[in-house]
């Protein structure tokens, strides 16, 4: 794995982990506990104790920032994980039934394409209401066209092999044909999609924060960066870093992530 | 040959708009009850009720869906009983705003991406591939919230170099060119970062092709070698046009939040903010066919540009 990651592929994947290690410890509350409490003026600068000084409402900056981790990290695993599964079983039940089935999805994933994502995103957020389970289910929804169409060419083409063709003449179904042929097959193909749909759950869950379509009771990087409003003319410039710093850090890193995979594959 | 080709292709269009109003409304309907958006949580049973009888919302949903159907081939959407406005009348206005800007971004956007990918191409692994491939990372990682935000803080508010508003305030005379400039410039940037990676792989795989080389042994010049190159690679480039599409129509909700532009983008917002389900389901409707119709316009002009589609082959 190392060997596949390069240098800057480590330090990525280093900068990865210690994301998930700070989502982790802040839903443990071993760190940013404090994030609702009142502890300064508003946007008090940053100091030595409160090192990314204070949002508008006087609440420890800081801490927020490190809160808005864990929605990212839900979100970002959570969403790639469900537009892999929706697109990858469609996908493989097109791609190795063929037929009706088969046309008929393509028809469906094309109409589905068809709608701008961001309205479907949009959509799917006044139907399901704010909070995190809804953005992770519209992003699921939404975003697995791009991998039906990937695993369906690899099923088409699984399809035609020798070994396919042997285990269906003894009498294998497409499930079994999913397992023992098509998943490793797909397995580096499935790994690379992950962190770039994971990259893109992050980037829709800030964008929706953005309109508050996000979590409700925690902080979110993407809502943080709404509540800036037009404070850097001002010359309050530590909500803007505080909130863009770190997504833009770990977009960074899971791409390079996914470009390092993808080279190596 | 062709006409059959192009006529498959065209009822392959219908069936995709068909299947995405059966999905918008048949299943949006289905799942969500405008009435109880437009009231809210706490509404009483009584109220409503009586707010889905007057709507209409109590006849079964095949004569609904029909309804839908009926009222798509004359063109009408139906009302938004929110804003108590016809719906293709409010999409229709808000159009112009979001091509002023979108429109000039992609062609701007499209020619640097084009041009980057080339060069990027022809000189593998030299400064320009490494450099532009940075800046590719660089902006695909950015979110697009903080590239816009952080432009119009910087730029337009604390620097003022730009106006702050991207589109001209009501009975405000300003000068649609000069308002839209960093919308556009800022779209552009958004929409940069992956297509220069995907010219890139498109015309390192085009520059590879033997065809060239037998160009090059007949003494053709370096430049006229490109420009085949190009003619070679424009089904790709297409393709991923339409590929664009989509984006291009919506534009960025976020350039038109933060830059106060009534347009598509902005439309979209309102009625996510207002509950509005009548008017997402106009524009989801709206754009899926343009997005469809665009697509099919750009299949007929890539074999219009490259006779080997037209033999029903595929690059």
């Amino acid at each position: 794995m190392r060997a596949a990651l390069g240098g800057a592929g480590s330090v990525a994947a280093a900068a990865l982990a210690a994301f998930v290690g700070v989502a982790v410890a802040a839903a443990l509350g071993l760190v940013g506990a404090d994030s609702q409490a009142f502890v300064a003026e508003p946007y008090a600068p940053p100091t030595a104790g409160l090192w990314l000084g204070a949002d508008a409402l006087g609440r420890d900056l800081g801490a927020r920032v490190l809160q808005g981790a864990q929605v990212s990290l839900v979100v970002g695993v959570c969403g790639s994980l469900l537009t892999l599964a929706i697109g990858g079983l469609l996908g493989a039940l097109a791609g190795l039934r063929g037929g009706l089935v088969d046309r008929a999805l393509v028809a469906l994933t094309d109409a589905v394409a068809a709608i701008p994502p961001l309205l479907t995103l949009l959509g799917g957020a006044l139907i399901l209401g704010p909070g995190v389970r809804a953005v992770i289910l519209v992003i699921g929804l939404s975003q697995w066209t791009g991998v039906f169409r990937s695993v369906r060419a690899e099923a088409r083409r699984l399809r035609a092999a020798d070994f396919v063709r042997a285990a269906e003449a003894m009498g294998a179904g497409w499930i079994h044909q999913l397992r023992a042929h098509l998943l490793p097959h797909l397995a580096p193909l499935l790994l690379t999609s992950a962190v770039l749909y994971f990259v893109h759950a992050i980037k829709v869950e800030a964008l929706l924060a953005f309109f508050g379509q996000s979590a409700q009771e925690l902080p979110s990087w993407g809502g943080l960066l709404a509540e800036c409003g037009s404070e850097l003319a001002r010359g309050i410039w530590w909500p803007l870093v505080g909130a863009s710093v770190p997504l833009a850090a770990v977009v960074l890193a899971a791409q390079v992530v996914a470009d390092r995979l993808s080279d190596g594959r | 040959m062709v006409r059959t080709a192009f006529v498959g292709r065209l009822i392959s269009a219908v069936v995709t708009i068909a299947l995405v109003v059966l999905l918008v409304f048949g299943i949006v309907d289905a799942l969500a009850d405008p009435a109880a958006l437009a009231l809210g949580q706490d509404a009483a049973p009584e109220e409503l009720a009586r707010l889905r009888a007057a709507w209409g919302l109590d006849r079964p949903w095949g004569a609904r869906l029909a309804e839908v159907f009926a009222g798509l081939v004359r063109m009408d959407l139906g009302v938004s009983r929110i804003r108590g406005a016809p719906v293709s009348a409010l999409i229709a206005g808000a159009f112009l705003p979001t091509l002023a800007y979108a429109l000039p971004g992609l062609l701007l956007e499209g020619i640097a991406a084009i041009a980057g990918g080339l060069a990027m191409a022809r000189r593998r692994g030299g400064a320009v591939d490494r450099l532009l491939s940075g800046l590719a990372t660089a902006l695909m990682s950015m979110s697009s919230l903080i590239v816009v935000i952080a432009a119009h803080q910087l730029l337009a508010h604390r620097l003022a170099l730009f106006p702050l508003v991207g589109w001209p305030l009501v009975g405000s005379d300003a000068d649609v060119a000069g308002l839209v400039l960093l919308p556009l410039l800022l779209w552009a940037a958004l929409l940069l970062g992956p297509d220069l990676r995907h010219y890139r792989a498109l015309f390192v795989r085009e520059l590879d092709e033997p065809y060239l080389d037998g160009l090059r042994s007949r003494g053709v010049p370096e430049r006229a070698v490109l420009r085949h190159a190009l003619r070679g690679a424009s089904a790709g480039i297409l393709a991923r046009v339409a590929g664009r599409l989509p984006h291009l129509i919506v534009g960025s909700v976020v350039i038109e939040q933060v830059f106060n532009i009534p347009g598509i983008g902005g439309l979209a917002i309102a009625a996510l903010r207002t509950g509005d389900l009548a008017l997402v389901e106009g524009l989801a409707v709206v754009l899926a066919v343009i997005t469809v119709a665009g697509q099919l316009g750009l299949d007929v002009l890539a074999a219009a540009i490259d006779p080997r589609l037209r033999r029903g082959g595929r690059r």
